[in-house]
């Protein structure tokens, strides 16, 4: 209480998340994966895309997904950096795990692959709607009477998804200018409205979602573009998850089969499916867009330190650090849009921060307004971790030194009161003389 | 005037050979300065030494802000802590005569190597100080009456309740010196009326800026010593005493007034001051008038003075009115506006209205607060306009105003209590001075000497009421010995009353510190509820240093000097519409409060909540002032009339409004109260302030979690929650079912989960050829 000195050292609210994967990242240790499955069979029919993951460094544990022991956290540590569950059909996990377990470890900070198809269980579909999305019931699957596969058996249910129905956003699909999808399997919807799932690749606008044995007799879940095939979840603490409608995808098959849309579409070689494969687990394991906030200084110009409290009307320099994750390395991030703004409640300021090599800068002058303000950096930009950092300082009023001494507009004040002291002066000089005067008459 | 000058010597003259008179009148003011210390120290005999209530918490950091640092530091002190994320400028919105009355104390002790804690000089201010009010309302009265009145006066300011009531000890707060500087001030005005010197003008006006410098109601003064020259330009006292006194005060203490930050510019621009401005002005006029008086023939001096009274009054009207049109003046505050109009407030300021003591008087108030002074004092009234001179015009002014003030507002009684301990004394010494004189008409010596006496008893057990009505002064030659004698007695008996009852009210009434709660037994035992210490004390310990606490208005000092974290909003009610935003949140539903807390940076929610002990202040209870406020500020987001029933109660039981058992006051006062039962005659969640079963008793909070509750749930709190890290589906506007949640068939032993379609292996059969496996298939 005694005195109020604001401590300068940079309040760095950073999520959480983020930092721990930071300290991880260097080390092999993130790498940790616990893979669910259906069966081992899975392990064989899936083989490609698991080498890819071992290529790049992953340390993959297989467990079938109703096992006794299964488990993600020991003695309040996760053990396990990343999750990847292809097993649709699961209707209770084993050991420890269940949906509460999942998504503990999600708001832990682990990130999540899970791979659906038409046979989904009760326990995908859940942990989907603690994420936000909404899949479609067991049963159902996504049919495109257009846009289907020549391999197709007759259901037109194994589809083909166009790349430009991705999201448009380089950061998660990688290079999109990649041969069409093969899909066969469930689809789901996303609330528009919730601002953290990501819309990764939907359907083509004559597709729908229903059971492919039952007449339609009313709505499906799903029609049209709303028919997501691939959503993600990018939650506050950065945590990544990704559900994907069909655990075909992922499957050596889809990987080499040729694509030929059978309304006369253009023939692929092999599908598009390993190339976005490889970029969305890479994004979802976090190989990539992924920013952290090193450091943070704010002093007056000129200076060097933070000063305990500015005063109104100062000129401030404010510079933010910021690196990017690539290839396994940090370096400096070469954003130009991140802005920093200056906030009481509202924003007083918001301005560009220049950059070089990775250090954001702005100089500028603190508003005529007293009170708390942060130095806010708000980055937030579909694909990348969100970024966010806030430094509280103080804005004082001026000090009664530092007001000006004289001012103009009260010159014939100043005047006036002189002239009344030189007046009173001369006055009772001549008071003093006149009364004896007076005096010596009346005598 | 002259009459009492004459009397007073030609007494002293008299006495002057005992020699004791002076050594009584000491006694007596003597044992009046200790009997009024120590009547003052019930709450720290009780409970401790302790500030009390919530003003004095701030006033009690500010000097310790002062003493840590520098005069200079806290006049340019910004505090970040407070208004969150305004700030206050402390240093330019306060007054800061009291800090620096007991920071000088202090600074004096440390220069003496006498180590005291500030915080005991603040707890020990007031009562030091009513010390000094019975010594300038002794001399205040002297100059009016006689000193044997002044005696009278001195004992009774000392021990009335109605100052007390502000000058207890941890009452740190700036009435405790202002009446001090306030009778000090008229005493210095009358002397300076009396003898027309520009000395005493100056004194009066050195008090004056000491009183400036430590309370808003130096208002009061500034109107009522300009409202006295008027009243005596009327009566056709001018004279050039009062000339000299006025035009010494009013220049000197302008000028010094100004010097106080607080108060800058205002004696220039605020209507509350152009009496004052208007007043000199038209004294100058006066004696312009009375100059060419002696020079013009009465015709012409007729003819000159009409036009001049026409045109000055004309000239100085439109000069106002055309000042506060443009704006140079502002006009008149709400608060002001509120003493004339005492509904005003209600509508216009409900941050006004809600405060208990800006309430009208009651008339029960003025005898708890006077007794019996309130009943003689008319009587001294009447004396004074008997025997008019110049100063007994003031004396009579100040009380027609004060009562008037008095009657407005709780709070101004204390404004009135100096004026009517004056005007008592008055009338009890003028009837002592008839009853106890010898029917022989001996010296007036004895008669002195008996009437000191009897301010002696008074002063060590004084006593009661009227009777003043019998005395007829002059023409009670015939009454005879033993009748007087009765009569004294009775008066006697009624000062002894007076003294009881004063002990009583300082005791029961105003000698609680309200910050620790004491209960009492039927066996007498007591217990202490120090839930609100306990409650702050729990927020210095185990929260972040920069943690910001959102409460209710009124515990935003305590909050600050106790649990030293920031707030939103405290009792210096200077920003309106941040505290309506408070009470938005207060009254709206939890999501909507939601957005304005993460909008302030709130980390902690406070609530009062009285229901488990009957504690009648609590948040409940003053719901609705936070609805009125918020509503006067976002009429379309909250509306008074849907917080009560359709019949038009405010009830918090299950037939209280819908909005009213879901706003976050409600959630968070009764949280968890409905599992409570607190004995076996009332059910689970009966709430002993209000008296009835809640409404709503299965309270759930989405965005706060309970973090603290007190022994007595007298003071919860809440911590507010960060956004959620995921936001789950809805399943509102599509045909697929919600996932069915199915509980678990896994048990400790047992902890393998299940798969659709799985092969069963029993050990010993080949497994059978139809189950396939699945996931490959389609």
């Amino acid at each position: 209480m005694t005195h109020f000195n604001f401590k300068m050292a940079p309040k760095i609210v950073l999520a959480g998340a983020l930092v721990l994967f930071a300290v991880f990242c260097s080390s092999h240790a993130s790498k940790r994966t616990l893979v669910l499955l259906d069966n081992w069979s899975i392990r064989e029919t899936h083989s490609v895309f698991f080498r890819s993951l071992r290529d790049r460094g992953f340390d993959l544990t297989f467990k079938p997904a109703d096992d006794a022991s299964l488990a993600l956290v020991k003695y309040g540590e996760f053990l396990y950096d990343n999750l990847v569950i292809f097993a649709p059909s699961v209707e209770e996990f084993g050991g420890s795990i269940d949906v509460a377990a999942i998504t503990s470890f999600i708001d832990g900070g682990g990130n999540v692959l899970v791979a659906a198809n038409s046979l989904i269980g009760e326990p995908i579909r859940d942990l989907a709607s603690e994420c936000g999305v909404e899949f479609d019931e067991e049963g159902t699957a996504v049919i495109d009477h257009l846009n289907y596969d020549t391999q197709d058996t007759g259901k037109h249910t194994l589809i083909v998804a166009d790349p430009a129905n991705l999201i448009d956003a380089k950061m998660i699909t990688g290079d999109t200018k990649i041969a069409p999808l093969l899909f066969r399997g469930v689809g789901m919807v996303a609330d528009p409205d919730n601002p953290l799932v990501l819309n990764v690749l939907h359907a083509s606008s004559t597709a729908y979602s229903f059971n492919t044995d039952s007449p339609i007799e009313e709505y499906p879940h799903a029609v049209g573009k709303n028919t997501l095939l691939v959503s993600a979840l990018q939650a506050r603490n950065n945590a990544r998850v990704m559900f994907f409608g069909s655990l075909d995808f992922f499957s050596d098959e889809f990987f080499s089969a040729p694509v030929q849309n059978a309304n006369g579409g253009q023939m692929f070689e092999t599908s598009g499916n390993r190339d976005l494969a490889t970029a969305l687990s890479q994004w979802v394991f976090k190989e990539k867009g992924v920013l952290k906030v090193g450091e943070v200084k704010h002093h007056k110009k000129g200076e060097t330190s933070p000063p305990d409290y500015y005063i109104i009307l100062e000129q401030v320099e404010y510079s933010i650090e910021i690196s990017e994750l690539k290839n396994g390395k940090w370096v400096p991030f070469d954003g130009k849009d991140v802005q920093l703004e200056f906030v009481r409640i509202d924003p007083f300021v918001r301005t560009t921060l220049k950059s070089t090599n990775g250090k954001f800068k702005a100089t500028f002058k603190l508003p005529d307004v007293y009170g708390v303000y942060q130095f806010r950096v708000d980055y937030n930009r579909v694909g990348y971790t969100h970024l966010f950092s806030t430094t509280q300082v103080s804005s004082h009023p001026l000090r009664h030194t530092q007001y000006e001494r004289f001012i103009l507009s009260a010159y014939p004040y100043y005047a006036s009161s002189f002239s009344m002291m030189f007046g009173l002066f001369i006055f009772s000089l001549v008071f003093l003389h006149y009364r004896e005067e007076t005096k010596e008459k009346a005598e | 005037m002259a009459d009492t000058g004459s009397k007073t010597d030609i007494r002293n003259s008299l006495t002057k050979p005992a020699g004791w008179l002076s050594l009584v009148t000491f006694a007596v003011l003597s044992l009046a300065c200790v009997a009024g210390f120590s009547s003052r120290l019930f709450a720290v005999i009780r409970f401790e030494s302790i500030i009390h209530e919530f003003d004095p918490w701030f006033n009690y950091r500010a000097t310790h802000h002062m003493v840590a640092t520098n005069f200079y530091d806290f006049l340019n002190w910004f505090d970040e802590r407070a208004w969150y994320p305004l700030g206050r400028i402390v240093g330019g919105t306060v007054y800061p005569g009291l800090m620096v009355t007991s920071g000088s104390i202090h600074y004096v002790l440390s220069l003496l190597n006498i180590p005291v804690h500030i915080r005991d000089i603040c707890v020990f201010l007031a009562p030091m100080f009513s010390g000094l009010t019975a010594l300038a309302t002794y001399f205040f009265t002297k100059e009016l009456w006689t000193p044997g009145a002044g005696l009278f006066a001195a004992c009774f300011i000392a021990i009335v309740p109605g100052y007390i009531s502000r000058s207890v000890a941890g009452s740190y707060d700036n009435e405790g010196i202002a009446i001090f500087a306030l009778m000090f001030t008229y005493y210095l005005w009358i002397k300076a009326v009396k003898t027309g010197a520009i000395f005493w003008g100056a004194l009066t006006a050195l008090s004056y800026f000491y009183m400036v410098s430590a309370w808003g109601g130096y208002v009061f003064i500034i109107n009522l010593i300009p409202l006295h020259v008027f009243v005596l330009l009327l009566m056709g006292r001018f004279s050039r005493r009062i000339y000299v006194a006025y035009n010494t005060f009013y220049i000197l203490g302008t000028i010094l007034s100004m010097q106080v930050p607080f108060v800058g510019f205002q004696p220039l621009k605020t209507s509350e001051h152009m009496a004052a401005a208007g007043v000199f002005a038209l004294l100058h006029a006066y004696a312009f008038l009375q100059y060419v008086q002696g020079v013009l023939t009465k015709s012409e001096f007729r003819y000159f003075f009409l036009f001049a009274i026409v045109a000055a009054a004309g000239l100085v009207f439109l000069a106002v009115v055309g000042l506060t049109w443009a704006g140079v003046v502002a006009p008149w505050s709400g608060r002001f506006y509120s003493l004339w109009d005492t509904g005003y407030a209600k509508i216009h300021i409900p941050i006004i209205a809600s405060v208990s003591e800006h309430q009208p008087t009651t008339w029960v108030s003025f005898f708890f607060d006077l007794h019996i002074l309130i009943c003689v004092f008319p009587a001294g009234v009447w004396f004074c306009i008997k025997n008019i001179n110049d100063e007994r015009v003031f004396i009579v002014l100040y009380a027609v105003s004060a009562v008037y003030f008095a009657g407005v507002m709780v709070r101004l009684m204390l404004t009135l209590t100096p004026c009517v301990c004056v005007l008592a004394a008055i009338a009890f010494s003028k009837t002592f001075e008839i009853y106890l004189k010898d029917d022989t008409t001996k010296s007036n010596v004895e008669e002195e000497k008996q009437e000191k006496n009897s301010q002696y008893y008074d002063k060590v057990q004084p006593g009661k009421k009227q009777r003043i009505r019998e005395d007829r002064p002059k023409d009670a030659e015939g009454i005879g010995m033993n009748i007087k004698s009765i009569i004294i007695i009775c008066l006697l008996m009624m000062l002894m009353l007076f003294a009881v009852h004063c002990t009583w009210v300082t005791s029961n009434a105003y000698s609680s510190p309200s910050i620790v709660l004491a209960s009492y037994g039927n066996d007498g035992t007591r217990n202490i509820l120090d839930d609100f210490r306990e409650a702050y004390y729990w927020l210095r310990q185990n929260t972040d240093d920069k943690a910001r606490v959102m409460s209710w208005w009124d515990y935003g000092y305590q909050i600050a000097g106790m649990g030293n974290r920031t707030t939103l909003v405290d009792n210096n009610t200077w920003n309106n519409s941040h505290i309506a935003m408070v009470g938005k949140a207060m009254s709206s539903n939890e999501t909507a409060a939601y957005d304005i807390m993460r909008l302030l940076d709130v980390n902690y929610v406070l609530v009062i909540f009285g229901g488990v002990i009957g504690y009648s202040g609590d948040d409940i209870n003053k719901f609705l002032w936070m609805v009125r406020i918020a509503e006067g500020e976002h009429p379309r987001d909250i509306k008074e009339s849907d917080y009560f029933t359709p019949q038009g109660e405010f009830r918090v039981d299950s037939s209280g409004s819908k909005t009213l058992l879901n706003c976050l006051m409600y959630k968070l006062s009764y949280y968890r109260f409905g599992e409570l039962q607190l004995d076996f005659r009332t059910p689970p969640g009966y709430d002993r302030t209000r008296g009835v079963e809640i409404g709503n008793k299965n309270i759930k909070l989405t965005h706060l979690e309970e973090a603290y509750t007190t022994e007595h749930w007298l003071v919860r709190i809440y911590r507010v929650k960060d956004l959620s890290n995921r936001i789950e589906a809805t399943f509102s506007d599509t045909k697929a079912k919600k996932p069915k949640v199915k509980y678990s068939r896994k048990t400790s032993k047992k902890k393998r989960g299940s798969l659709k379609h799985k092969p069963k292996v029993v050990p010993g059969k080949k497994p059978t050829k139809k189950t396939k496996t699945k996931s490959k298939k389609n």
